[in-house]
């Protein structure tokens, strides 16, 4: 196998592709020509004309604070490079939701070119778009008002990630399309089953919004079939002029598939892998989203029907992966979209994000073939980011599966990946189901259909929206608020105007550090604060999620979810049946270590009063170095397996996650769920927050999802592992727990990254062990895992910063030793050993 | 200490560290239990901090803010700052412990803890899963184990009645009796065999070796009397200059082949690394084998080739540790590849 020889060859350094055909090797290296590209599918705008439109939806780019500065400039260079399409005359008669959806099919069907690349077996080129938001000058003007006003969205959210809370907007993407159904009844059973609706609906009915929303979803929903219509029509023309009869062949081939899917069911596999990708790629159009977070959920179990079909009529094995290595570059191609700019502080992949294997009905597992190709398409391909795989493991996983999973794991470089553990996912979804009360939607008989969107964050599939990104909230911040009497430490000063902005009463008054003598006020107040700052959160999310919902529908992705059609609601309204939004816990164990710190040092064995923490962490530690390494050093920490320390990362842990289920968006009747996904937003804002109890100083990282403070977890991977299982829950003393015997607070998962150091892999019989840890982590550990190889960067990262690396374990095959005790000569050494064994 | 404990019933035993997810001190996944206290001193020792049988301070430059509190604290004024760092004068040093104690950084650390056995236990067993899937357990390694019979004995036995594999990892120099008293409680024993000569023995790790071979002669019929009651590996560090003569390996082979014969599974050749040095330098140390540098890649090839042929059929001999790509024996060159063929069966 192809993998094998990869390993076997150790002077291999960069992963490099293989087994291309000379078609996929050609795509692939075009692709990477980037700019220098003739084609490209970069961003184009469209407008309505009026001086008063705008293309450019900033509350989508509030969860990402280096976009902030740049929001006015995005509006208006949009305003200007975009192109007037010529509206139907009576255009400004029609509602909103019919508006967006005929501008949207008009864009797209009518002005964006269509393209079709030397070789390419699936169609859809350009799909990178900012259209007009269709406003009336009063819909503009009344937006503008509730963006921009003095307490508007903007200045609120502003506001909020300045202070250290954390961030917060109505955010696009992240979901998973009910692509299965397009598969199986094609869009034509959409149209169908919209237009059943409609004619049922009353006059009155038909008026009103109802109607209005159910008329823009057939519009949208006829877009994929006019779009495939045009891509038929040219690769007809294509063909005519085609010299080499192969590809002649191909080309005719590729213009009657889209003759007849997405509109009708797809028939085998190639149609399968079209249609998927028509429809997957006006999701992005219709959002003005390129690719964060549109996932495609369990792609191997819904493609497997069409993949043994035609492999059964007698599609080469081969071609069936060439097919797919298409749809992978056209996944690729999202990047495009600001290709001479940047990617708009999207930092990692994108995330459109596959399911692969995992336990289905009894739990029985469901790898198959197609799990296998495309497992052999990403190695085959990689280093390549989209779509980003993510691999279900539960018990009942193969070993021929493990097996895989452990050699990604050791030639994973520039290709990340994650691991779901499916136990513990379903008992977190079985959680939902019953604190959100819709045990009609999810339950035994279901719960194994769940997928992770985006990264990790677990939802059901093709009725489910649950804002997986939308509320970053750094927990620590109420831990300041608890130690200053519900006030910042410090008066703000805007870092680009110096305008400064005094200390005000924002938070609940709990009482001054003096006042809280014993280890039960404090936590009082902590808790009180925990409180506010989730309500704080709570009412900014409001203000982004009831403006979009006035005016930012999307109707082609409300096709697409189950409970849109049905409620006459479109999805931005709160339509899709199970309408989540994901409130993630950022800063956890910095705030677990902070408050353990505070109990140590202050109430257990009495080294300092709490206004002498107070004073410390004010002068950012200056002066106070003894304190400081006395609470880096001494006080216990989470993510040792220290069951003293991880019983209070389950009391932070329930205590946050018992008062997030409490809210519920008023615009639009949303749930809060927690999950702890904490993108890149523990850097960052580890420059926002004042130091911490936990000795850290302002400046320094915060913790990172549900990982141990960095550093902090010295006894190694499994006490780490044993320490993140206990905070979501462990398991069940008695009975069947969440699920299976597993508890599990929070059922959009918490990222979980682990180092590792490649000697762990280095033979079979390493790897062996290290499959053990793998199985060991589904019993005990998280959601989800990601295992990140100890590489050379990372080395000379904690000769740097050793302060964040006091865990690092550096094994040379068969030495261990903690790196940063080491001498720099040694060091050295070790850098040069390790840089080579990840070979 | 000798033994540490004097009641046997309820023995404290004198840790140095637990290290969970060991992976290379026997079958699977395991958390290796390093004793302190060690009757060998060998020269090459990883793990110098491990032979005293006592606590001692070091000192960890990394984590020192310089408060200057174990001067103050020391009453012994046994420390004081160097260019180099702190330096402890360890002919004052009573290892009376204040200045770990007082040190808020824990850069005046502790070498050794107290364990009662049933806590240390307990602290093995929340690796139970790890072990149970990937078929590993527990190693009692050091140090050495057998300086602290009861305690070891009540450890290994606790684990054994929970259903852990347990392992053994001794030099072997030790009365009889010690092994007698632990081999009942072993799954699997690792057992060192570093040099045959006697005089080398004796010069390079203190005592001359005939006490480790004999025990081992004794484990063989204590094997064969009970049907082999448990496995057996040998481990032999590959020191350059030192251990690692093809000669040496052919007289331990010999000797695995002659006295032992089928009663050892498998052999570990473990090549040498300096990277320990500062484990030294925190003690004080002036370490002989810093300079010793890597055993060259070919070299050790040859070694593992002389262990197959010289240790008869059925062990597997086992070659593992960062090897440099050239023959020099200097500072070792950015090494070329640091895994030598692992895994080599002897030809049948």
């Amino acid at each position: 196998m192809a993998m094998a020889e990869a390993l076997d060859d150790p002077g291999k350094k960069i992963k490099k592709p293989k087994n291309l055909s000379p078609r996929i090797r050609w795509l692939r290296d075009y692709y990477f020509q980037g700019t220098s590209r003739a084609w490209n599918n970069e961003f184009t705008a469209w407008t309505t004309g009026m001086p008063w439109d705008v293309q450019f939806d900033e509350m989508t780019f509030y969860i990402v604070p280096e976009t902030y500065a740049f929001l006015q400039t995005f509006r208006s260079s949009m305003q200007q490079a975009a192109h007037t399409v010529k509206l139907d005359p009576v255009f400004w008669t029609w509602s909103l939701p019919e508006r967006k959806a005929w501008l949207i099919r008009e864009v797209m069907v009518n002005h964006v070119p269509c393209e079709v690349l030397p070789g390419d077996l699936i169609a859809g080129g350009r799909f990178n778009i900012q259209t007009s938001m269709c406003w009336t000058k009063k819909e503009a003007r009344e937006r503008d008002r509730l963006i921009y006003g003095r307490k508007g969205a903007r200045a609120s959210m502003k506001w909020f990630h300045d202070h250290g809370y954390g961030n917060s907007g109505a955010t696009s993407g992240h979901l998973i399309p009910g692509y299965e159904r397009i598969l199986n009844l094609g869009w034509k059973g959409i149209y169908e089953d919209l237009r059943r609706r409609y004619e049922f609906l009353d006059a009155k009915e038909k008026k009103g919004s109802t109607g209005a929303q159910l008329r823009a979803m057939m519009t949208a929903a006829a877009m994929p079939r006019d779009l495939a219509g045009k891509y038929a029509g040219l690769l007809e023309k294509l063909a005519g002029e085609e010299q080499d009869l192969l590809r002649k062949t191909e080309l005719v081939r590729m213009a009657e598939n889209l003759r007849h899917v997405p509109w009708e069911p797809a028939r085998t596999f190639w149609e399968a892998v079209q249609a998927l990708w028509i429809t997957h790629m006006l999701v992005m159009s219709d959002e003005n989203y390129p690719g964060p977070g549109v996932s495609f959920g369990r792609i191997d179990q819904y493609l497997l029907p069409y993949w043994e079909h035609s492999i059964a009529q007698g599609m080469d094995r081969e071609f069936g992966k060439e097919i797919l290595k298409c749809f992978w570059i056209h996944a690729n191609t999202v990047y495009d979209a600001m290709i001479r700019i940047g990617n708009m502080g999207i930092t990692s992949g994108y995330g459109q994000l596959i399911t692969l294997s995992g336990m289905g009905r009894d739990g029985r597992d469901m790898t198959n073939d197609l799990t296998y190709a495309m497992l052999e398409v990403i190695d085959e391909l990689s280093p390549i980011l989209e779509p980003k795989p993510n691999i279900r493991l539960h018990k009942g996983s193969p070993e021929e599966l493990l097996d895989k999973v452990v050699d990604m794991v050791s030639t994973s470089q520039g290709s990340p990946f994650l691991l779901n553990f499916d136990e513990r996912s379903m008992a977190g979804m079985m959680r939902e189901a019953k604190k959100a009360c819709v045990e009609h939607l999810i339950n035994e008989g279901n719960v194994h259909d769940y997928a992770p969107v985006g990264c990790l964050e677990n939802t059901m599939a093709g009725n489910d929206r649950s804002g997986t990104v939308d509320n970053n909230l750094n927990l620590l911040k109420s831990v300041e608020l608890a130690l200053n009497d519900g006030k910042d430490f410090f008066d703000f000063v805007d870092p680009i105007t110096g305008k400064r902005e005094k200390v005000r009463q924002a938070g609940p008054r709990t009482g001054d550090a003096a006042s809280l003598r014993s280890w039960e006020d404090f936590w009082s107040a902590y808790a009180r604060q925990t409180k506010f700052i989730i309500k704080q959160c709570v009412e900014l999310y409001e203000k982004s999620e009831s403006i979009r919902a006035r005016f930012c529908p999307t109707p082609y992705v409300s096709c697409l979810v189950k409970g849109c059609a049905e409620k006459g609601l479109d999805i931005t309204q709160g339509g899709a049946e199970l309408n989540f939004t994901t409130l993630e816990a950022v800063t956890f164990a910095t705030t677990v270590d902070s408050l353990l710190a505070i109990r140590h040092l202050v109430y257990d064995t009495k080294q300092c009063t709490l206004q002498e923490l107070v004073k410390a962490l004010k002068a950012n530690w200056q002066g106070f170095e003894k304190l400081q390494a006395l609470a880096t050093y001494k006080a216990p920490k989470y993510g040792r397996d220290d069951d003293e320390a991880d019983a209070m990362a389950r009391a932070v842990m329930d205590l946050w996650c018992e008062e997030t289920w409490r809210h519920r968006t008023r615009s639009t009747g949303r749930q809060f769920r927690p999950g702890m996904l904490s993108w890149n937003y523990w850097v960052g804002d580890g420059f926002i927050l004042p130091a911490s109890p936990d000795g850290r100083p302002k400046g320094r990282f915060l913790s990172n999802a549900i990982c141990p403070v960095s550093g902090a977890d010295i006894n190694g991977p499994t006490a780490n592992m044993n320490s993140v299982g206990k905070a979501l829950g462990g398991k069940a003393e008695k009975g069947p727990g969440d699920w299976g015997g597993y508890l599990n607070c929070l059922p959009n998962g918490a990222s979980h990254t682990i180092s590792m150091s490649p000697s762990l892999l280095r033979d079979p019989e390493h790897k062996e062990k290290f499959k053990a840890f793998l199985k060991g982590s589904l019993e005990q550990g998280g959601t989800s895992l990601q295992v990140n190889m100890i590489d050379a960067a990372m080395l000379h990262d904690a000769q740097r910063r050793p302060e964040g690396y006091q865990s690092l374990l550096v094994r040379i095959t068969g030495y261990n030793a903690y790196f940063t005790t080491i001498g720099r000569e040694l060091q050295n050494e070790v850098i040069a050993r390790i840089s080579h064994e990840s070979l | 200490m000798k033994t540490a404990g004097h009641d046997p019933e309820k023995p404290k035993g004198l840790i140095l560290r637990v290290q969970r997810m060991s992976t290379e001190d026997g079958p699977g996944i395991r958390s290796t239990v390093f004793f302190k206290g060690c009757p060998l001193q060998c020269v090459w020792c990883h793990n110098p901090e491990s032979i005293p049988g006592r606590p001692q301070v070091h000192w960890v430059g990394s984590r020192c803010i310089g408060c200057l509190s174990c001067i103050e604290v020391c009453p012994e004024n046994a420390l004081k700052t160097t260019d180099s760092g702190m330096e402890i004068d360890r002919q004052a040093c009573t290892d009376c412990l204040c200045c770990a104690q007082t040190c808020p950084s824990t850069a005046m650390e502790i070498y050794g803890r107290c364990f009662s056995p049933e806590d240390l236990v307990n602290e093995l067993m929340k690796d139970r899963v790890y072990f149970e899937q990937s078929k590993g357990g527990v190693t009692l390694s050091g140090g050495e184990p057998t300086r602290q019979p009861d305690f070891a004995r009540k450890v290994l036995e606790s684990l054994k009645g929970k259903g852990i594999h347990t392992a053994l990892d001794t030099c072997g120099q030790c009365p009889w009796e010690r092994l007698e008293m632990l081999l009942p409680f072993t799954d699997l024993l690792l057992y060192d065999l570093k040099l045959m000569d006697e005089e080398l023995h004796r010069g390079y790790t203190g005592l001359c070796g005939s006490q480790i071979q004999r025990n081992l002669a004794r484990i063989r019929d204590y094997c064969r009397k009970l049907h082999n009651p448990l496995e057996i590996w040998v481990r032999t560090p590959v020191i350059p200059g030192h251990t690692d003569s093809e000669e040496n390996i052919r007289a331990i082979g010999a000797f695995i082949r002659d006295t032992m014969a089928g009663t050892v599974s498998r052999w570990e050749l473990c090549a040498f690394n300096n990277l320990c040095a500062h484990k030294y330098d925190g003690l004080g140390i002036n370490w002989k084998c810093r300079d010793c540098g890597l055993v060259a890649q070919g070299h050790m090839e040859r070694l593992a080739q002389a262990a197959s042929e010289s240790a008869g059929r059925g062990v597997i001999v086992h070659a593992s540790g960062a090897t440099a790509g050239t023959e020099s024996r200097g500072h070792p060159p950015a090494p070329e590849r640091s895994c030598p063929p692992a895994g080599r069966e002897t030809p049948r």
